[in-house]
Parts: C-alpha cells; sequence; structure tokens
C-alpha cells in the first residue's frame, strides 16, 4: 500500500466547531470526534499519533470497534480517502492482556 | 518452544478447513481461537445456507459447523480453544495467551483465519445500552438463549441485517423497521420478502437520527437521506424501541497477519496482499476467510482448504501434482459461488435485468417485496391447474436445492447454478412440500389457484413457534405483510427430512392464492 505523506508545512487552516462534536467515537476511552477533530489541527495526521495522542484506540476493544471511525474522521479533515491514511501500527498484544498474566513467568524450555 | 508443522489461528469455517487438509497432508497441525467454541460464526448460523449440494446448500450453518469440527478431529488437528494468539513475530513464531500465562509455538506454516469484526456508525446515541451490531445480536439470542431486547430497529439490509432481523423475529422479538440509507435493499432479495412477509416495514434511503434514552435506548428517530446521505430536514420519525441493531458490514481482522509485515491492500478494509491461494508476501505466512476479503462462510470454507493445501504443499508435505488436482476442484467449486449478481465483482454495481433478461424487480429493491405484476414475468411463476409450484425468485444467485428437491421434475434450474428456477411445462406437482422446505431463500409455495370454486389453498415454509395446528384460523398476510383475507391451516407438515422448516398448507378465499403468502393465527 501507498499512504500519503504529507507536507506539514502547508497550512489545513483553522478548526471549526461541528454541531455533533460531543458524539463520542472511541467508546471504551471515551474520545469524541470534536477532539479528533482538533487533535489533527494540533499537528497529528496519522493514526499513531492521533492514538499517542488522544489514546483513541488504546482500551479494551483495541480499536476494533473506533478504528474505522477515528480514520474516517481524520481522513475527512485532511481531504484526503481514508484509504491513504495507514492504520496504527500492529503490535502485540493483539488483544488486552492482564498483567497477571505477563507477571507469570514460569520458564520455557525451548 | 513447542513445534507444530502447521499452525493455524482462527477456527472459524476457514480455519477449520485449512486445518483440515495439513492434518490430512500429514501435518502436525494446531487450532487456535480465542472463543471458547469453535465455528468462528457457523454456529450462530441458525438458517439453511444457498449453493449446491457441494457447498453443502441447504444445510443451517450450525450442522455445516459440527460436520466440519467432527472432520478436524478424525484428521489429527489440535484444537486449542479460549486460547488467544496476541502476537506473530519473525521465524513464524506465535505468543498464546492461555487462562493466567502466555505460551510460545513456531511452525512451518501459519495460515491466518481471524475473520472479521463488525463495523459501527456512529450516531447520536449509538453509546447507549441497547446499541449493539448485528451479529452480537445473533450470538445473544443463537449461543447464549438471550433476546437482545424487545423492540427491534435493524440498520442494514444487507445479508447480514436480513438475516438477523429473520432470526430477531424468531427469537420472538418484534423488528419495528429494517432501515438503510442505501436506496435499495442490499442483500438476496429472498432473505427480505421471508422478513417483508411478516409485516417488517423496509425504509430506504433512512438512516438514523438519534437513539433516545437515559440509560438505554427508548426511542429511534429515523430520517430520510437524500442521494448525499444528508438527513433531509422534515422528514424525522420517532419510534419505540428498546434495541437498535448495525449491520453496516464487516471489517477483516487483520491486525495479527499485519505483524508479519506482509505486504496489505485495500479491498472494503485492510487485507494482506495474497497470491490465488492465499500466500502472502512473506514466505510461509498465508490467509483465508474473511481477513482476506469478507465474503460469506460457504467461500471461506473453500478458501480455507485451498490455502491449507498450499501451506502444505509449501512446507513440502504434498506434491506438486496432488496440490494442482485438489485445488483445481475446489477452485471450480468457488468459482460457481462467486457467480450471479451478487458476485464479489458485482459489488456496488447497479444490475438492472437478470442473466435471463428479465427486468430485476424495483419493488424487491425499494420495499422488501415483489409487487403482484411483476411476480409473471419469473419462470417460477405460473398459473397452473391444481397444485403448482410458485418459486417466487427473481434474481441470480448462487443456488439450486430446490431441483434437486422435486423427486417429480418440476423444477429445473439448468446448466448455471445461477440461473432463476424455472416451472417445467408438463410436469405434475405431488405436493409433497420437499421444495418448499428444500429452498434456503422460503421462496417456494405451492398454489392451488382453486380448489372449489370458492377457495384456494398456498403452503409456505413456516419457521416460528410455536406451530400452528390444523385447524387453527387467522389472516393470510400478503408480500407486505398486510392482512389481506381470512385463512384456515389445513395441515401442517414438519417432517425429519425438512429439517425444521414446517410446511403449512393454508386455505384462503382463491381470490387470495396468487397473494396470500404468510399466516398470522388468530389472537
Amino acid at each position: 500500500m501507498e499512504y500519503k505523506v504529507f507536507d506539514r508545512t502547508k497550512p489545513i487552516g483553522e478548526f471549526t466547531a461541528q454541531p455533533d462534536d460531543d458524539l463520542i467515537i472511541c467508546r471504551c476511552e471515551e474520545i469524541t470526534k470534536g477532539e479528533i477533530r482538533k487533535a489533527v489541527y494540533d499537528g497529528m495526521y496519522t493514526i499513531n499519533e492521533i492514538k499517542r495522542y488522544l489514546r483513541a484506540g488504546m482500551g479494551l476493544c483495541q480499536g476494533l470497534t473506533c478504528g474505522r471511525n477515528v480514520k474516517d474522521i481524520v481522513a475527512r479533515e485532511l481531504g484526503i480517502s481514508p484509504a491513504e491514511l495507514e492504520e496504527a501500527t500492529p503490535r502485540p498484544p493483539a488483544r488486552p492482556v492482564t498483567a497477571k498474566v505477563y507477571a507469570d513467568c514460569r520458564g520455557e524450555e525451548d | 518452544m513447542k513445534r507444530y508443522d502447521l499452525i493455524v489461528i482462527g477456527a472459524g469455517p476457514a480455519g477449520l478447513s485449512a486445518a483440515i487438509e495439513g492434518a490430512k497432508a500429514g501435518m502436525r497441525t494446531a487450532l487456535f481461537d480465542e472463543n471458547e467454541k469453535p465455528g468462528g460464526q457457523l454456529f450462530k448460523q441458525i438458517h439453511k445456507f444457498f449453493g449446491s449440494k457441494e457447498h453443502k446448500a441447504k444445510i443451517r450453518g450450525i450442522n455445516i459447523g459440527g460436520e466440519l469440527l467432527k472432520e478436524a478431529e478424525t484428521a489429527g488437528v489440535e484444537v486449542h480453544l479460549s486460547s488467544t494468539v496476541i502476537g506473530i513475530y519473525p521465524e513464524k513464531c506465535i505468543s498464546v495467551n492461555r487462562g493466567d500465562h502466555i505460551e510460545n509455538y513456531r511452525a512451518e506454516a501459519i495460515i491466518v483465519a481471524t475473520g472479521a469484526a463488525e463495523r459501527m456508525i456512529p450516531f447520536k446515541g449509538w453509546d447507549l445500552p441497547g446499541v449493539l451490531g448485528a451479529g452480537a445480536a445473533q450470538t445473544m439470542m443463537n449461543l447464549h438463549g438471550v433476546m437482545p431486547g424487545n423492540k427491534i430497529v435493524m440498520m442494514g439490509t444487507g445479508n447480514v441485517g436480513l438475516v438477523v432481523s429473520f432470526q430477531l423475529l424468531q427469537a420472538g422479538c418484534q423488528v419495528e423497521a429494517l432501515i438503510d440509507a442505501a436506496p435499495r435493499v442490499g442483500g438476496y432479495g429472498v432473505h427480505a420478502a421471508k422478513v417483508a412477509r411478516t409485516g417488517v416495514p423496509f425504509y430506504l434511503s433512512h438512516t438514523i437520527v438519534e437513539a433516545k434514552g437515559t440509560d438505554h435506548v427508548e426511542s429511534v428517530v429515523i430520517g430520510q437521506v437524500d442521494e448525499k446521505f444528508r438527513i433531509i430536514p422534515g422528514t424525522e420519525k420517532e419510534m419505540e424501541a428498546d434495541t437498535v441493531c448495525v449491520a453496516v458490514g464487516l471489517n477483516p481482522m487483520s491486525q495479527l497477519v499485519r505483524m508479519t509485515g506482509c505486504e496489505m491492500k485495500e479491498v472494503g478494509g485492510l487485507v494482506p496482499a495474497c497470491d490465488e491461494y492465499g500466500a502472502t508476501s512473506i514466505p510461509g505466512i498465508f490467509a483465508a476467510g474473511d481477513v482476506s476479503g469478507i465474503e460469506e462462510a460457504s467461500s471461506a470454507m473453500i478458501e480455507g482448504h485451498i490455502t491449507g493445501l498450499a501451506a502444505a504443499k509449501y512446507a513440502g508435505w504434498i506434491e506438486e501434482d496432488t496440490f494442482k488436482t485438489q485445488v483445481e476442484e475446489r477452485t471450480a467449486s468457488l468459482e460457481k459461488l462467486r457467480q450471479g449478481m451478487f458476485a464479489p465483482q458485482n459489488k456496488g454495481k447497479k444490475i438492472e435485468k437478470t442473466d435471463e433478461g428479465l427486468p430485476v424487480s424495483a419493488s424487491l429493491l425499494e420495499r422488501g417485496y415483489m409487487d403482484a405484476n411483476e411476480m409473471e414475468t419469473y419462470p417460477g411463476v405460473v398459473k397452473k391447474e391444481g397444485v403448482h409450484p410458485v418459486i417466487e425468485c427473481s434474481q441470480n444467485i448462487p443456488c439450486d436445492p430446490c431441483q434437486e428437491a422435486c423427486p417429480f421434475g418440476c423444477i429445473k434450474v439448468g446448466e448455471r447454478i445461477t440461473d432463476l428456477p424455472a416451472v417445467t411445462e408438463d410436469s405434475v406437482c405431488k405436493n409433497c412440500g420437499a421444495c418448499v422446505a428444500a429452498c434456503p431463500g422460503q421462496a417456494i409455495f405451492l398454489v392451488n389457484e382453486d380448489e372449489d370454486g370458492t377457495y384456494g389453498t398456498v403452503t409456505l415454509p413456516y419457521e416460528f413457534l410455536p406451530l400452528p395446528q390444523a385447524g387453527d384460523r387467522g389472516k393470510g398476510l400478503d408480500r407486505s405483510g398486510r392482512p389481506v383475507c381470512d385463512a384456515e391451516v389445513v395441515k401442517v407438515q414438519d417432517t425429519n427430512a425438512f429439517d425444521k422448516t414446517a410446511v403449512l398448507t393454508m386455505r384462503v378465499p382463491r381470490e387470495y392464492a396468487m397473494t396470500a403468502r404468510f399466516f398470522k393465527k388468530e389472537v
């Protein structure tokens, strides 16, 4: 996949409020559409940046529900197609794992 | 670190099929799934599947799942349940969370068959309890025996939305409305028709404006949309409902496969770029089923078999020749399913005519049921003396169990399984009901237009409990679900061969024999 690379020196305009900005998009972390839109104007142009800035997609569902919606919102603000935006880097654990599990360091023979 | 020859991630239709091929080839095969039960979505598919005999048509998904699981066990697949694969690492290693610890495994080849997750559309109030995915509602009903709610608004008229709406009705819920922002029904017309005839209204070119309620959904506001999907002011309508089911599509769950660093592409969701056998750009890493592109369970099973064979060949467990002959057979079978109006290559296209050159019913697409006057254009709908099948099948879909169901040769689909079924000219219907029960679309009726000068009879598929009994009186509903006449049940057949599709015969005034298509008991 070829993803869009942004020239960050070019201005994208000012954030303007929209009537549905209070709509929750990431349910796990309770992040609104307005927060995501604002983050774009704060300079977060990639999904990885949005994720680290707002924690969208870092909750229980790990972005399974909101991932696509966050992508759509960011793409619209940037005036590009959602397909041009790279998804957040996939990393283990793909599902939430309790700390207890990680603490269980029973030795494994190779 | 434990080693296997083949690791398959996801025990749905694709994963199970892939694991079967690997194990059959002699590979030590492990299949991991995060759920307590195997089968993926198969075990909640309580409806009869489409396709041909080779695709296990007219068998319910749940039973196909059972067969597949048995086959996997016989083949020697090690099935690990409640085992969540949390990461894939270089050198084909995986980490699995099992209970309170993590185990690591390694294999010669890995097949990722992680399926898909439901898409959600945010609207005002979508985070209220009572808003859920249609698949989630299906899980509640069909796996756990819990009704998701009483009054349901279904968003989405694709096959998932239509099939789950029908199952909600079967579970005893009231489906208040089926809504789609698109101007046309997205799923099979026959699925829409069987929902519409029970009286569920379809709202095409509509969307949900808001789900209202304090701590759960209490009502839903819908509104009509223009061609740019903007709500037309003044068209809003509020309806009482406690549940909103969302069936607006699926997202491939490609997070795990992406960890391998394989090349990806965008096809209605991010999927690994695979060759025709499911091999990704990383040698030894394969993908099958919805994770490599959303289709349905029958295709996923065939894809799984093909990918299983490819992985076996890659790791040197089967010869090129064996691979070729076996894959050829599977590919031919898959091609048959990928034909007709709903084939992947026709996605998003507006199809105006059937392969036979007949106009596609506009009413079916816009309201969920066919107008009576459109009906007679199709080869399955003929007028005859005595009892005869009326096949209300108007779209080219890959399905032909009706042809085989009739022991008297009354029904012919023809060479291609997507052709519209026709009632053969000089055949004599023996009124056995086999075709009525066999049609996965519940689109076949046996009609006697004139029994005695006053009454006619209509025999229809009936999958609701409690089953009406001979002598029950009620109303005959037309295709839109409107009560049009008095009706009396004269016979109910519920044999094992019909596999839980009861075949109900009702007597109606003869002028309604070609109109009445459902029975509602007087309460």
